[in-house]
């Protein structure tokens, strides 16, 4: 009776971490799945069409933020840069917007110099980590700090609107369906085509063993390099979203973003020592952020419990992950 | 003991007027950024206080609070999250002045009121009830300018750079400080509204320019500031502006300091709710609030404490827990008095 219960049980164990080991980022989803469920449970109206496309313009900053972080813990390093990189390019594209006069042409230039300031940012972070071989987190904490500065000088204090077709357009609607639904699906395009090339997977190469990658032949600095071009060039991209959010310049937008897009990266299932995570589950990771502090609220917490609830409810979801990620890990 | 006397009386009071009976109904929320400081703990309590009180005029507000360590993006979703709930009114302790523009036409076009305290925004949709930070910053300068007769060597410890109250408050100083030829500012720094950083500016600051006559620091880091000043002895030759903490006032009576404080009042968003409700009852302002830099202004009132009143502070604080600040707010006349 036993052994045959125990047949189709251990099957059934390996078909799941089968599916865990192809798709990782399988029990975030079903965290994220669980909060619509709960957000839905207490306010009805949260899961209106309106409220979801707000929910997705609000947090699309730091779901491309997050996407950005996993890029560089991929190949275990870190950035505490990104949320100063978002900054800076905030204020630029602001600044130079302004100054262009706003139409479409100024927009979609600042747009491209945005970008490659981006690319400059991260390319600072990957010299100074990989090829001058600091400490990631102290260089990129040190850099952050240096970006901050230069945004600070760019625009010394926040405001300068944002030209109101920009943010219009960000906010607004294409054929009937919201900007933002575009983003996401040119997003998920873009990560699955990114996933294919073969930086991603020297990328993992490298932080699942770095002597070993290096051995085999691999250009472990340039490839290191690169994960840092990449994370720039999407904390840009986070700033378009914010800039599109806010409809303003701010040179301390996203200071506090960045230890929430580590988090959002490990909520994904990703591992913070490398080799290990999809982006995918950072953006699931970046969503579930958003999705705990609106459900402590509307489950009614009082105000001097908000912060407690939210810290617990991410405890929580990374027990819950660490319990599921642990069996499709060898 | 006191709450409960206060609960049982306001439970005495709506039976009196039967619960049900409440001529209006108003739901308000409440949005805060940042709890790092027990002023922003005392900040809400006063609003919840206030909130209370317009049961005994038969009107019901029912507020509804967000306060939390978060990101512009998390603030934002904040108002959303009371958008969806359908508020009537929404007040905000803004994380960014001029981030929440797109997000405040979405609540005005809701059909919401939206109000920012404690930190002005440039939205257009919305107004600002709380005080004037650049006047805030020139209150404690003009003191300290009188109390070192128009003439010395001063020094001044700001905020966050790039803070825009912290960028008011500078421009406030500097603007009473040219005023007088003879007072001439030796240096600033940041420290960022943290004490132990306060203290250790200071530090600083008295090993580098032994000679200085002034100091103007701005809350959140004068404790520190005069720690530092104390431990070299230096109570006697300097005059530095202070805090509105109770314990900060206990030690400046005993200690007897020259000092002087600003006073930003923790009450400012009860201020600001009584204004929503008389706003939301459809009353229209005397002179509509179009001050400041974003012409969406209505300032109140900065009190100041110096040598002269700080018994009285003293006084106000009494039997609080030393983080409890001096506050004022106003009430539901004061506030009616503002309009037709």
């Amino acid at each position: 009776m036993a052994e045959i219960a125990t047949g189709p049980m251990s099957r059934r164990v390996g078909s799941i971490r089968r599916l865990l080991e192809r798709y990782p980022f399988l029990p975030a989803l079903g965290i994220v799945a669980a909060l619509f469920l709960l957000n839905g449970f207490f306010s009805p109206a949260s899961l209106s069409y309106r409220a979801l496309t707000g929910l997705l313009s609000t947090y699309m900053a730091l779901i491309l933020l997050s996407i950005a972080q996993t890029y560089v813990v991929y190949a275990g390093d870190i950035d505490l840069s990104v949320g100063s990189i978002l900054s800076l390019v905030n204020v630029t594209i602001i600044v130079l917007m302004e100054r262009w006069g706003g139409g479409a042409g100024a927009v979609l230039l600042s747009l491209a110099l945005g970008l490659l300031l981006g690319l400059a940012c991260g390319l600072v972070n990957g010299l100074v980590v990989a090829a001058l071989r600091l400490q990631a987190i102290v260089a990129t904490f040190a850099t952050s700090i240096f970006f901050t500065g230069l945004a600070l000088y760019i625009l010394p204090v926040a405001g300068t609107p944002a030209p109101t077709l920009f943010w219009r357009t960000y906010g607004g609607r294409l054929f009937g369906l919201p900007f933002v639904f575009y983003i996401l699906a040119v997003l998920l395009v873009l990560l699955f085509m990114l996933a294919r090339t073969r930086l991603a997977a020297q990328l993992l190469a490298v932080g699942d063993d770095r002597q070993a990658a290096y051995q085999t032949g691999l250009p472990v600095v340039s490839v290191r390099i690169r994960g840092y071009l990449l994370c720039g060039l999407f904390a840009a991209l986070a700033a378009f979203c914010i800039t599109g959010d806010t409809a303003s310049g701010d040179p301390l937008v996203g200071g506090k973003m960045t230890l929430y897009s580590v988090a959002a990266v490990v909520l994904g299932g990703s591992a913070l020592a490398g080799g290990w995570g999809t982006v995918v589950g950072s953006l699931l990771g970046a969503l579930t952020i958003g999705l705990i502090n609106s459900l402590v609220f509307f489950m009614g917490t009082p105000s001097e419990w908000q912060n407690f609830m939210q810290g617990l409810a991410i405890l929580l979801v990374l027990m819950a992950g660490v319990l599921a990620g642990r069996r499709a890990r060898p | 003991m006191k709450r409960f006397i206060a609960f049982a009386m306001g439970a005495v009071a709506s039976m009196a007027i039967s619960a049900s009976a409440f001529a209006e109904t108003f739901k308000i929320g409440l949005s805060n950024g940042w709890v790092g400081s027990e002023w922003r703990t005392q900040m809400i309590d006063e609003a919840k206080a206030a909130a209370e009180k317009w049961k005994e005029r038969g009107v019901d507000v029912e507020v509804s609070v967000q306060s939390a360590n978060v990101d512009v993006p998390g603030q934002i979703a904040h108002v959303r999250n009371f958008i969806a709930e359908g508020v009537d009114a929404i007040i905000i302790n803004p994380n960014s002045p001029t981030a929440f523009d797109p997000i405040f036409a979405q609540a005005k076009e809701a059909g919401i009121l939206v109000i920012a305290t404690d930190a002005e925004v440039s939205s257009p949709d919305a107004i600002y009830v709380g005080i004037d930070q650049t006047a805030w910053g020139a209150a404690g300068a003009e003191w300290l300018a009188k109390t070192l007769d128009g003439k010395g060597k001063v020094v001044a410890i700001n905020g966050v750079a790039g803070h825009p109250a912290n960028e008011m408050r500078v421009a406030g100083y500097r603007q009473v400080f040219k005023d007088h030829p003879d007072i001439q500012i030796v240096n600033e720094v940041n420290a960022n509204w943290d004490q132990a950083q306060g203290q250790q500016a200071m530090q600083n600051i008295l090993a580098t320019y032994p000679d200085i006559n002034g100091v103007f620091v701005q809350d959140g880091m004068a404790a520190g500031a005069w720690k530092s000043i104390m431990d070299a002895g230096k109570k006697d030759q300097i005059a530095a502006t202070g805090e509105i903490r109770k314990d900060f006032i206990d030690l400046w009576i005993k200690e007897d300091l020259n000092s002087g404080a600003t006073v930003n009042p923790p009450g400012v968003m009860a201020s600001a709710l009584n204004v929503a409700v008389l706003m939301l009852q459809g009353k229209e302002l005397k002179e509509p609030a179009k001050a400041g830099q974003y012409g969406n202004a209505l300032y109140l009132p900065i009190p100041f404490i110096d040598s002269e009143n700080v018994e009285e502070a003293a006084k106000q604080l009494e039997g609080k827990p030393g983080y409890y600040s001096y506050t004022s707010s106003l009430s539901i006349e004061e506030a009616e008095a503002l309009f037709k």
